[in-house]
């Protein structure tokens, strides 16, 4: 998630956040990668998201289209030259990816996971 | 009083009991659990370690799999590698032990599922690795079957679980060693 968090910082996750009500987009999440029912996992994933369920998202020369609409990210630092075709999301389903587009697309970890696998909100 | 000392010396020998049946004969979970803990340790290494060490760590690594197992991994970012039988898991793991100088592996929030058979089982968990020089680490949901063959829980099949599922993209394939 660089340049938003940097390497070896410590961050927290609100556990409670999505207890009222659903992730937003733009909000950065911790993702685990185990089990649901194991419910302290050793490690998650930091990712924003910008899919909500049931949209359809695409890259198009780095910029996200959500339902053929251009996406305006403010947190995004660096331009990118992603091009993904358009995925049309489950009903449980967000789409998730980190800050640091400078990167290729084949080398960041990022794309869509399923609600359970949402711990909670990160706390800057 | 001496009712109760007996009821007492009952419920010690019971309790010894159980302990040794624990013992002697564990459940198919403590024993695979055990089993993945000895991987994750002989796929580790230091950069003390000499090459000898290092081989005879890699030939026993290999002792964990079956003949034909499958190896199917799809690391993003890093790499894609498909390894069939032991023989391959043994060059393979040399090959690695060359090609970096300390290897960290962990096997973290391993999840068991026992077939009703107790002959087979399904092990997910995620793997936190480190290579010695890489400043970032490995980490990477993954799913083990195992079965038991000949008295012994062997990995039969390996693969990666992408946990953020989505995209078809290429990447680049590790070199073929063998």
């Amino acid at each position: 998630m660089l340049p938003t968090y940097q390497d070896n910082s410590v961050n927290f996750v609100n556990r409670l956040a999505y207890l009222r009500h659903d992730p937003k987009r733009g909000d950065v999440v911790g993702i685990r990668l185990s089990d649901p029912g194991i419910t302290r996992p050793s490690l998650l994933y930091l990712k924003r998201i910008i899919g909500l369920p049931g949209e359809t998202v695409a890259f198009v020369d780095g910029q996200v289209l959500i339902n053929g609409q251009v996406l305006d990210e403010p947190y995004k630092k660096y331009d990118c030259d992603w091009n993904l075709p358009p995925v049309t999301l489950g009903p449980n389903e967000y789409l998730v990816v980190g800050d640091n587009r400078s990167m290729p697309a084949k080398y960041h970890v990022f794309g869509k996971v399923e609600s359970d696998h949402i711990v909670g909100k990160a706390v800057l | 009083m001496k009712i109760v000392l007996r009821v007492l010396s009952v419920a010690a020998l019971v309790a010894v009991g159980v302990w040794l049946w624990t013992v002697l004969f564990p459940s198919p979970e403590k024993v695979i659990r055990q089993r993945l803990a000895t991987v994750a340790k002989r796929a580790s290494f230091t950069a003390d370690e000499s090459a000898l060490a290092r081989l005879a760590d890699a030939e026993s690594l290999a002792g964990y799999f079956s003949t034909n197992v499958e190896i199917d991994l799809d690391v993003p970012g890093r790499f894609q590698l498909t390894i069939t039988g032991r023989d391959e898991v043994t060059q393979h793991a040399a090959a690695a032990d060359s090609m970096v100088s300390s290897l960290s592996v962990k096997f973290l929030d391993v999840t068991l599922t026992i077939g009703p058979d107790k002959q087979s089982a399904v092990a997910d968990f995620t793997v936190e690795a480190r290579a010695g020089g890489d400043p970032d680490l490995i980490v990477q949901e993954m799913k083990f079957t195992l079965r038991k063959i000949d008295g012994q829980w062997l990995i039969t099949r390996v693969e990666t679980i992408r946990t953020l599922s989505i995209l078809n993209l290429e990447l680049p394939r590790a070199p073929s060693i063998v």
